[in-house]
């Protein structure tokens, strides 16, 4: 009878222990290579150039641009709201509260999509969740949004309504007029003002359940 | 680290081989419980022997906070372990037959064979019987296979149903273990059976 009640004890005492300690949610790799090959097939990462600038314009509070290109690149242009975290200190521990959070969408981008795509895949095999990439780039962006070209009269009604929504949406974001061109878009600045950047606040404690 | 297999610590072949002596293992804690014995195992049923409960709650509980404390120390990654996909349809009429099964032929799978191992006759038949079931299954899949795959609910985990942490449900499961224990010992006391 002894034996058992210290059994008992010690495994509820073990049950106890296991309660109360957070769970280990620290893997080093969460994705298998197939998945992440399935993943990165299927383009579900890419976030495009008008739906940015749809949510730009309405000031959606939903989403994080990040820029990934390296300082200098960022402070001479860089898109409204976002924030700067170079991809080579993608892996620094004071951005991971805001690449592994489920409250915003973060939305990669470089000059074209190499860096923001590696930045992507490194988060994701981390296991991070809500991470995308502006599709195309930042030259994608300068060229379509920016500085769209009005297709000919013969295209169809869809392709004149994304004209139309890229003109308008270029011009509330301060391009338009070939200000900035897609060519170098870090060289010009006059255009577009570089947004201040600001240091992410403090978010809650990400994980848990 | 772990799984070793998944993360190729060791091949698929050891694995097989790790697989073979921990079920050597099983066999052994099984016969050494009395599990080779029909009327030992059916007793859980009637109430006069909950031995079967026992046993194998405490294999669980012993596994569940083992891997929980592995996880914890970062030896095993649980997201890489297997965990049997669930169909729900499938998994009540299975459970129905393996249960009329159970009470019918005093043995499960395993533990027929841990009988048949030291000589027990029933055993052997059980697992004619078992035999016949796989083989009647097979041959008549087309018909089932519906039914089979219906309810497909992926690999759900009942802490992540309920929202709770795993060491919370842990916890929970144990403190029911016990109760359960307890609860079993005094059916043993409440429906004895001299001989079986």
């Amino acid at each position: 009878m002894k034996a058992r009640v210290i059994l008992s004890i010690s495994v509820v005492g073990l049950g106890l222990i296991i309660a109360a300690v957070p769970q280990n949610t620290t893997h080093p790799y969460k994705l298998s290579a197939d998945q992440l090959l399935e993943e990165a097939k299927g383009r579900q990462q890419f976030f495009s150039p008008e739906e940015l600038a749809d949510k730009l314009v309405n000031k959606d509070p939903s989403i994080q641009l990040i820029d990934v290109r390296d300082q200098d690149d960022f402070e001479k242009f860089s898109l409204p709201g976002a924030i700067n975290i170079p991809l080579s200190d993608i892996l620094n521990s004071q951005f991971t509260d805001v690449l592994d959070q489920d409250v915003k969408m973060n939305i990669f981008y470089s000059n074209g999509t190499v860096e923001a795509n590696e930045a992507w895949m490194i988060t994701r095999q981390l296991g991070y969740e809500n991470n995308f990439v502006l599709e195309g780039g930042l030259n994608f962006w300068v060229e379509t949004i920016m500085n769209p070209q009005k297709p000919a009269s013969t295209n169809p009604n869809e392709e004149m309504a994304k004209y139309d929504f890229r003109q308008a949406a270029g011009a509330a974001l301060g391009g338009g007029g070939g200000a900035i061109q897609a060519a170098a878009p870090a060289d010009q600045g006059g255009g577009a003002k570089p947004a201040l950047t600001k240091k992410p606040a403090k978010k809650k404690a990400s994980g848990g359940c | 680290m772990g799984p070793l297999v998944v993360n190729e610590v060791i091949s698929e072949n050891t694995n097989l081989l790790l697989a073979f002596l921990i079920g050597i293992g099983f066999g052994l804690v099984l016969e050494s419980s009395g599990f080779s014995s029909s009327r030992k195992l059916a007793g859980v049923f009637y109430g006069y022997d909950t031995v079967v409960l026992k046993v194998f709650f405490t294999a669980a509980i012993t596994a569940m906070l083992g891997l929980l404390f592995m996880s914890l120390f970062g030896w095993i990654n649980l997201d890489l372990v297997y965990i049997n996909p669930a169909y729900i349809p499938s998994a009540i009429i299975g459970g129905i037959i393996m249960g009329a099964g159970f009470i019918i032929g005093g043995y499960c799978p395993g533990t027929s064979f841990c009988g048949a191992s030291i000589g027990k006759v029933d055993a052997l038949v059980f697992i004619g019987g078992l035999f016949l079931g796989v083989i009647l299954f097979s041959e008549t899949y087309g018909l089932w296979e519906k039914l089979y795959l219906a309810g497909f609910k992926g690999s759900p985990k009942l802490s992540e149903s309920l929202g709770l942490s795993d060491g919370l449900l842990a916890f929970g499961v144990i403190l029911a273990a016990i109760g359960m224990f307890y609860v079993a010992e005094w059916a043993e006391k409440k429906f004895p059976r001299e001989e079986y």
